[in-house]
């Protein structure tokens, strides 16, 4: 045997290791998510069977029309739509305006300012939760579109990771913008915006994503049916029907497949958007 | 119609004095070159003139009008920048025509100007691309057109060249003073590089630390540097400086180094006269030290040194040696065939009617 | 100078919209949760001020009823017949705690699966998709799942350890076991997420020429991870670290609420439930901005010490 041959054996050996933790690791995460849907698709009598039975016999496809039927759920995914647009549509506007003059703009009091901001990122949501609660009690906004918008528009957080990014742009465009006779809400709207269209996105689809799984806040100012977001309202249908498993597991996969086949659509993205706020933002 | 004059104009971010009392007049279709190290304040003068810094005091006047207080837009000027400032989001096209969109042209009129601009340019071809997909020397090509297609009274360059290699550089250097030929444009343009400023410039303009060291044409400021810092910053290798002292002896006037004496010119006499027994600094460029072997001029006793070769750079039309004279190291320059090897013993003759000599204390030279 | 002006008017315009938001929702609200921690509020009457009164509640300490404390040395040793004003407090301050216990088993298993992710196996971007499943997956479904995983009776965890003769344990009505349910199952919809990802990203920043400069220097695979990659990832462990306990100090209602509602007995129970608790179930607003307060200086603490004692041993990479 020539070193070359021992070496191919010894990448194969290698490889097989590898693989073998990845599936391991990977039937870990898997499973449970598999056995949901089993349970999903399992007439009630069969769900307390201790037998691992992965494929149910019969398949029970009613559990879904019957989860869909028990709470509104199409009214909860309107909401958690619509919150989530407007929050994000909100925020990337509003943050990127404050972060351009923040980056861009000389203005007195511009510094402190910021750091206020930057102050404020440490402060625990709790802190501020309380308050904003009776702020919006005493103004009667509690359980509406409001109380679920306006709290998550404002972002101390995408202000600053945008003004970082802002910063990384050359000077030299703006001058030569200035001097193409671009008045500087152009230069904003024209040249800035333009040029940050991948932290724009990474920003929108964290806040769109954080927004669509947040919990806290809709549970604390929502109470009426209507207004309660998906994750909300899930929770609301396990509090209803607790140990209906079937109808539980039905109505948690209606839940959980379309937001996953965003994530698979958008994988590259979202990961790539991970690395480039977690490590600078 | 396109001088621009800039009146004592001062330049300052919080104490620290950027730009002091800078006077400069411009006259209409002239290349001048500012031209210092970095942080000479050059690129804040041109900025000024640009309208993107403010003036802190001073005038500055295009054409007729004072400008200080008109946005970059409103000064009927154009500028490119060192890393071009092409719209990365645009295409060439695009880039060079969005400023005649903002002053409101015609699609006839703008498509016209952009497609004269980029044949004269040479990047006809080039108009659908984006600026990534385009070679350092065709973006720099680009960077002009969009000054051109505006029809600017001024052109103003901020160290355009200095992104690009050496080759492209050079030819970029010839294009772009034939356009000035072509466009009978006044142009102001900033380099540290001073090889570019001898080139290109009409006048030259040499700053340091935010002053004006002295405006002249290439030729007056290699030849007559106004002071030592000049006669250093112009020219490369560039002029040798020693300290030599002012001795009388008898009617002749000489310049004693330590290890070697030269001969002061009658004509110079009367102005080395008045530091008998001081110090000065004297200033000879490489070219003007000659190998003693082959240098057949009417040689005077007394102008010759002697010194150990440390250096040799051979340059295929000339031989740079770096002398040690025992007391300074000096560079000169010789003939290409020269056999001259390291550690060799040289003899050199110092072409005397070239010396520059300055005030020890104030650099300022005495011969002129 | 007019349109020097300008800039500084269209400054203005810019932030507005932003601070005005950020004013209403962030900076007034931490000022004015401040004053409330001083009040007695339960939104229904309108505020007393009370003092440290709630400090006192959560923080202090009472003399058991039956201390007679007689002699010097029965107040030397006065801390035997002292008993809080608030057990719960404490006991949720302990939850918090050990919940965090999680954090350096979470950050291992992501290395670990950032580094095999590095290598450039086929089908391994198939692998990454899977294991960041859990991470995008709505917590409510995942905690539902895992309910239905620990049942004592039923479970799939439970079946599993049946196979191999192990009788499990009632995962979330027994004190401890409940905490440890928490745990594994932050762990299982964590590891193969964000951290990973980022350390991923380091991984594949850390310069090839170095594990190259170690292959002539003679290091096995071992010294090369322990020399190389540990040191070279330190900045991406220190920040995972720091957001991880900042995260740990202030969360684990969401996880809590769904899979135990803080129990059995309060075990599940961490400071951010409990300031859920006083502020919304029980209305003492007054209290529950105390607590609140209380985490912001934990964390605030916690930061700086990291900062000023973590931030030595990180190797920062040179440029």
């Amino acid at each position: 045997m020539t070193l070359y041959h021992i070496m191919k054996i010894k990448k194969y050996v290698n490889h097989a290791i590898l693989y073998s933790l990845l599936i391991l690791f990977g039937i870990t995460m898997v499973f449970p998510f598999l056995w949901m849907l089993s349970t999903s698709l399992k007439d009630p009598s069969q769900v307390f069977t201790a037998s691992l039975q992965l494929i149910p016999d019969p398949i029970v496809w009613k559990n879904y029309a019957e989860a869909w039927e028990a709470i509104p759920f199409g009214r909860f995914y309107m909401n958690s739509v619509a919150v989530a647009l407007a929050v994000t549509l909100g925020q990337v506007l509003t943050s990127s305006m404050a972060a351009y003059a923040f980056s861009r703009l000389k203005f007195p009091g511009r510094d402190s300012i910021f750091l206020g901001y930057l102050a404020t990122m440490m402060i625990p949501g709790m802190v501020v939760t309380i308050p904003v609660f009776i702020l919006l009690k005493s103004l009667g906004w509690l359980d509406s579109y409001k109380a679920l918008i306006l709290p998550g528009v404002f972002s101390a957080y995408g202000t600053f990771m945008l003004r970082q990014f802002f910063m990384t742009l050359p000077a030299d465009l703006e001058d030569a913008a200035k001097i193409d006779g671009c008045s500087l809400w152009r230069i904003y709207w024209q040249i800035i915006l333009p040029l940050s269209k991948p932290a724009l996105s990474t920003l929108a689809m964290f806040t769109f994503l954080g927004n669509w799984q947040s919990f806290f806040w809709p549970l604390v100012v929502t109470s009426s049916e209507s207004m309660k977001t998906l994750p909300i309202g899930l929770s609301y249908f396990q509090d209803i029907y607790t140990t209906e498993w079937t109808l539980l597991m039905a109505g948690s996969i209606i839940v959980l497949v379309p937001a996953l086949l965003v994530f698979i659509l958008n994988q590259k993205f979202i990961t790539q958007g991970i690395a480039l706020t977690g490590l600078k933002g | 119609m396109a001088r621009v004059i800039l009146q004592n104009v001062w330049k300052r971010f919080g104490d620290a004095e950027i730009v002091k009392d800078f006077s400069l007049e411009v006259p209409d279709k002239e290349f001048c070159v500012l031209v210092g190290p970095s942080g000479c304040g050059k690129s804040t003068t041109l900025r000024m003139v640009a309208g993107l810094e403010e003036v802190t005091a001073g005038d500055i006047i295009i054409g007729d009008r004072r400008v200080n207080d008109l946005p970059p837009k409103d000064r009927d000027i154009a500028m490119v920048f060192q890393n071009y400032a092409l719209y990365p989001h645009m295409t060439v096209y695009e880039n060079m025509a969005f400023g005649l969109k903002l002053k409101k042209f015609s699609d006839p009129e703008i498509s016209m100007r952009v497609k004269e601009a980029a044949e004269i340019l040479g990047i006809a071809h080039l108009l659908d691309r984006k600026p990534k997909q385009l070679s350092g020397g065709q973006r720099q090509r680009v960077a002009v057109g969009r000054a051109i297609v505006r029809k600017p009274k001024v052109f103003l360059f901020d160290e355009p060249l200095s992104n690009l290699d050496a080759k492209l550089r050079v030819q970029m250097r010839a294009e772009l003073k034939k356009m000035h030929e072509r466009l009978q444009s006044t142009i102001i343009y900033v380099t540290h590089d001073q090889t570019e400023a001898m080139t290109m410039g009409d006048r030259i303009c040499i700053m340091k630390d935010g002053s004006i060291q002295q405006v002249d044409n290439p030729l007056s400021v290699y030849e007559k540097p106004d002071n030592r810092f000049v006669g250093g910053f112009i020219g490369s290798p560039p002029m040798n400086f020693m300290e030599a002292e002012v001795i009388v002896r008898g009617e002749e006037c000489f310049l004693n180094e330590g290890m070697f004496e030269i001969a002061v010119r009658r004509r110079y006499k009367d102005n080395v006269m008045p530091y008998v027994n001081k110090k000065l600094i004297l200033g000879i460029r490489p070219e003007d030290i000659h190998d003693k072997l082959s240098f057949t001029l009417n040689l005077k006793e007394g102008n010759v040194m002697s010194g150990m070769v440390d250096v040799v750079e051979p340059l295929g039309s000339e031989i740079f040696l770096h002398v040690n004279t025992g007391k300074n190291e000096i560079i000169c320059r010789v003939d290409a065939h020269s056999k001259v090897q390291p550690n060799n013993i040289i003899e050199l003759v110092v072409d005397t009617r070239k010396i520059h000599l300055f005030e020890a204390e104030t650099g300022c030279s005495i011969l002129q | 100078m007019s349109w020097v002006h300008n800039e500084a008017f269209v400054g203005y315009c810019f932030i507005m919209p932003n601070l005005v938001g950020f004013l209403a929702f962030t900076l007034l609200p931490v000022l004015a949760s401040l004053i409330v921690s001083f009040t007695s509020w339960d939104l229904l009457s309108p505020p007393r001020f009370v003092g440290f009164k709630n400090f006192i509640d959560i923080f202090g300490f009472s003399l058991i009823p039956e201390a007679a404390l007689a002699s010097w040395t029965d107040y030397l040793f006065v801390w035997q017949y002292l008993t809080p004003k608030d057990p719960g407090f404490w006991q949720y301050l302990y939850n918090t705690a050990f919940l965090m216990l999680g954090i350096p088993f979470g950050m291992i298993c992501s290395l670990f699966i950032a580094i095999v992710m590095n290598r450039k196996l086929r089908g391994i971007m198939f692998f990454r998709t899977i294991y960041f499943l859990p991470s995008i997956s709505s917590l409510v479904a995942v905690a539902l799942l895992w309910r239905w995983i620990y049942n004592p009776d039923y479970g799939l965890l439970n079946a599993l350890l049946g196979f191999i003769g192990i009788q499990g344990p009632s995962w979330l009505t027994h004190p401890l076991w409940a905490k440890i349910s928490l745990i594994l199952m932050g762990l299982w919809s964590g590891v193969g997420g964000t951290n990973m990802l980022l350390y991923l990203a380091a991984l594949q920043g850390i310069p090839q020429h170095l594990y190259e400069a170690a292959d002539i220097d003679g290091a096995n695979a071992l010294h090369k991870f322990m020399h190389i990659t540990i040191p070279m990832l330190s900045p991406t462990s220190f920040f995972i670290f720091i957001m991880s306990v900042i995260g740990g100090f202030q969360g684990g209602f969401q996880s809590a609420y769904l899979m135990t509602r803080g129990g059995p007995g309060g075990a599940t129970t961490t400071l951010e439930y409990y300031i859920y608790n006083n502020a919304f179930k029980w209305f003492s607003m007054g209290k529950a901005s105390a607590l609140a307060w209380f985490l912001f200086l934990v964390i605030l603490l916690v930061t700086m010490v990291n900062w000023k004692y973590g931030g030595k041993k990180v190797h920062y990479q040179y440029i």
